[in-house]
């Protein structure tokens, strides 16, 4: 069982920015919760290959704003794991050579939201 | 009494219908319908039951294996739809929509799918879209799931995934549309990805749509 807080800030150390990124989703605590030890590394050590550029990002060239920002400058690094046979999704935002921004942790409705949010999914393809 | 849509006669396995006629009985929907490996694969990990459906109320089935997904009226029109209702078995007639697809959906496959193949071990399930988009940009046919999984099991690597994209997207998509729609729409992507090429997916992305941009020009 992983801590919420140690979780949070073991993120934010990996990224070495001041801005504070969001962490976002449904049921983001108890998600966290139901994460190994060993589950919570992995998504560390992907992290860890996000920042050093060795994980691809999407990218999509929308002029559609998404918050403060337009999608075609948001770089969207995406991790698929399994709890309990229940699929989840890390999506990671960073806009484009600057900030991470976004940490969405959810389920795959989640996921399907937050994907139409950012232009990545018209339909159920 | 179920409908069985069989666009290209598939084998399915006779006692597979029953089953599915069972379970399909067991939905409180009008529009449901099951497809995938159950219906022709002896060994199968899931059964694939497809819902048409607004209501957001959840369905639950008796058979553990059984794996609901909702699909919203409005993706009727999509060739994620058609494909999966060329081979299917069907508690009714299934309300049907001409299919709509554009260059920039199948873009936005590919655009999706590059990178998730250089970043996951795994690539069978993730190439399924690809692979369906640009069979029918190229041939205008609408795959069914058997011959889906036939053509996906042909691709042994990533590498050979990447020389199919090479060989088949530019040559496809510059003949399937107005030149002048293409090369407006391959340049802003071209621009897009030129800032990143130190990642090798949009690397990959940039001299993709270029290539396809140097075909249009030579017609």
């Amino acid at each position: 069982m992983v801590d919420l807080s140690e979780f949070k800030s073991k993120v934010e150390s990996l990224l070495s920015q001041d801005y504070q990124v969001e962490f976002l989703g449904k049921n983001f605590e108890k998600t966290v919760s139901l994460l190994t030890k060993a589950k919570a590394e992995r998504i560390y050590s992907w992290i860890g290959k996000v920042v050093s550029k060795e994980i691809q990002p999407i990218l999509i060239a929308s002029k559609k704003p998404y918050k403060d920002w337009v999608v075609k400058d948001l770089l969207t690094f995406r991790y698929p794991f399994k709890v309990n046979n229940t699929e989840y999704r890390i999506l990671f935002v960073k806009v484009k050579n600057s900030i991470y921004i976004e940490f969405h942790l959810g389920d795959h409705k989640y996921y399907d939201k937050i994907r139409k949010d950012l232009n990545l999914k018209k339909s159920s393809y | 009494m179920s409908i069985i849509y069989n666009s290209y006669n598939t084998k399915i396995i006779p006692e597979r219908i029953i089953e599915a006629e069972q379970l399909l009985k067991e939905i409180p929907a009008k529009h449901c319908f099951i497809t995938g490996s159950f219906l022709y694969q002896e060994k199968f990990k899931d059964i694939d039951v497809f819902i048409i459906s607004r209501s957001k109320k959840k369905f639950k089935l008796s058979n553990k294996k059984a794996n609901i997904i909702i699909i919203d009226f409005n993706d009727l029109n999509s060739l994620f739809f058609h494909s999966l209702v060329q081979t299917c078995v069907s508690k009714n007639l299934l309300p049907k929509n001409d299919l709509k697809v554009t260059i920039s959906d199948y873009w936005n496959v590919v655009n999706e799918t590059v990178p998730t193949i250089i970043n996951q071990k795994s690539f069978k399930k993730e190439i399924r879209n690809l692979i369906l988009y640009t069979e029918f940009f190229k041939k205008r046919i609408v795959l069914d799931s058997f011959q889906l999984n036939k053509k996906i099991k042909e691709f042994k690597s990533p590498k050979q995934i990447f020389g199919y994209i090479e060989e088949n997207i530019p040559q496809t998509i510059s003949k399937s549309r107005k030149s002048s729609y293409l090369k407006r729409f391959f340049y802003t992507q071209s621009g897009v990805y030129k800032e990143l090429r130190d990642y090798s997916a949009q690397n990959f992305l940039y001299l993709l749509s270029r290539k396809i941009t140097q075909c249009l020009a030579n017609g």
